[in-house]
């Protein structure tokens, strides 16, 4: 029981990590997917294909090589770009090459998710607020968008939730620096120490599920928030759909 | 220009090369004998959840939901490594005397006699059982609805033929239950496809791990610097691979579900 929470102590200062790279890629990822989303859903034909080009490349490939492409990417302008303006230390380091990749890959699942949520908006209401003489603006802050997110919002949970799963890998693509350990890499140093896998993996994984569970308790609350105004609040399911 | 032409024809088929493109029979083998594990392990968890003895069905639910509340990435190293130490444990049951026990001075195995050699075959094979068993968690939870949406009556009219319980089971629940289930199982197959450029974790020489190598600067003594560093070139190289096997594969599984559909009227067809 002891060696049990003396594990817990050891794990703490690695879940910081996973939650910093969640937390810095969510609201990046959610402002950017919405534009993605806009623009897969616009009339123009070269910012269509152009964001539905963008949404397809990112969630028909895996996390992992797009980490290792952004930054050998990174890496290949260090001796002509960043190094002259003195900008290596911060461009090439985890803790910003890692948010970076997960918020163009996080923007585009949720820009589908938004995409689907756009086309399930009622077309009455949208005819309703033309026929009010609302501008194009007035429309989107007043009518689409309320819809919008009441839609999308329990498949935007889960996809929260992925992308903290997500964090997972961060650490196996990119360089360790010191001793800024993620859950992943806790474990798996910590194995190769004493090769106990169970206990190891175990209490990262139950980290994952406990921060999971918390994510899940505070979106059903903005859920809740967000339907105030139905009759009965249908609530976010608890058993979530854990799939993207 | 055919100078240039025949150098990048003998640089693009050099031995390295070869092996590259050789590696990726692991990922190909892995995406295959991963996703029928997967159906597998989905059928059996799919069936544990619809058991009507209490124990089965809890077994069905713990595991649906908690490898699905991990990340992939955990279970994926901690199962092949789990599944090591407890066959060396095993042998270590056996094989053992003291007096190896008292020799070994590392933390594992328990002696030198126990140690279990994995190679790449035996890790290709416990990283598609991993696959395996991660998505058939997922697939669990694709199959166990689609079973619920095969129209009652279908059922019922295989009861008043007088087909038995594993009879109506197999020959009109399952065959109908796939036409409902097609549409999860081709996101579950998506995961999986980008699940296997995971394996250079598991120390399989794929093609990602490949693709590091080739990338990084090549100096040559007798030539020189024969390129800088190109990762960036092989990364989007697989980049481009893996969205090509998801576009595939969407018109496979298209073709898939227009053949199932055949026949079946449900508003299932778009």
């Amino acid at each position: 029981m002891e060696r049990f929470l003396d594990e817990l102590a050891l794990f703490a200062p690695a879940v910081v990590f996973n939650i910093y790279f969640a937390a810095a890629s969510i609201p990046i990822g959610f402002v950017f997917a919405i534009f993605l989303a806009l623009g897969k859903a616009s009339a123009s034909p070269l910012i269509s294909r152009l964001s539905r080009g963008y949404i397809y490349a990112f969630r028909g490939s895996p996390l992992f090589i797009q980490f290792f492409m952004v930054y050998s990417l990174a890496l290949s302008f260090n001796v002509g770009v960043w190094k002259p303006m003195g900008l290596s230390w911060f461009v090439l380091h985890p803790l910003f090459i890692g948010p970076l990749v997960l918020v163009l890959n996080t923007a585009a699942y949720t820009a589908e998710i938004f995409y689907g949520a756009l086309r399930a908006v009622p077309r009455g209401e949208v005819e309703a607020a033309r026929a009010y003489g609302m501008s194009r603006v007035q429309q989107f802050r007043h009518v689409i968008w309320p819809n919008l997110i009441r839609l999308a919002w329990p498949a935007y949970t889960n996809e929260v939730v992925f992308l903290f799963h997500a964090t997972a890998i961060v650490y196996f693509a990119l360089p360790v620096i010191g001793q800024q350990k993620d859950l992943m890499i806790t474990a798996k140093e910590l194995f190769e120490r004493d090769y106990n896998a169970f206990l190891h993996f175990s209490v990262a994984a139950l980290y994952f599920l406990a921060v999971s569970l918390v994510v899940f308790f505070l979106f059903g609350l903005v859920y809740r928030r967000l339907m105030r105004h139905m009759p009965a609040a249908p609530g976010l399911r608890f058993a979530p759909k854990w799939l993207r | 220009m055919s100078e240039d032409l025949a150098f990048w024809l003998s640089y693009i088929t050099n031995g390295k090369h070869l092996t590259w493109y050789a590696s990726f029979q692991f990922t190909i083998f892995a995406a295959v004998f991963g996703g029928t594990l997967a159906v597998v392990f989905g059928l059996i968890g799919a069936t544990l959840k619809n058991s009507r003895f209490l124990p089965l069905r809890l077994i069905g639910t713990v595991y649906s939901s908690i490898v699905r509340g991990v990340p992939d990435v955990l279970f994926f190293l901690f199962f092949p490594l789990a599944f090591e130490q407890a066959v060396e444990w095993f042998i270590a049951s056996q094989v053992c005397t003291p007096d190896m026990l008292a020799a070994q001075s590392a933390a594992w195995p328990p002696c030198k006699e126990a140690n279990w050699f994995l190679g790449t075959p035996e890790y290709l094979i416990l990283a598609s059982v991993s696959l395996g068993l991660v998505y058939g968690a997922f697939a669990t939870n694709v199959i166990h609805g689609a079973l619920r949406s095969v129209p009652k009556g279908q059922l019922e009219a295989a009861r008043a033929y007088g087909m038995s319980a594993s009879q109506l089971l197999w020959r009109v629940h399952i065959r109908q239950m796939w036409v409902y289930a097609l549409p999860g199982l081709s996101n579950v197959w998506m995961l999986i496809i980008k699940a296997t450029s995971l394996l250079s974790l598991l120390q399989i020489a794929d093609i990602v791990l490949w693709a590091d190598r080739l990338g990084a600067p090549n100096f040559l003594p007798a030539v020189g610097l024969v390129h800088e560093d190109w990762r960036w070139r092989y990364y989007l190289v697989l980049f481009v691979f893996y969205i090509l096997v998801t576009l595939l594969s969407e018109k496979v599984f298209e073709a898939i579900m227009r053949r199932a559909g055949r026949g079946i009227l449900s508003e299932v067809r778009h």
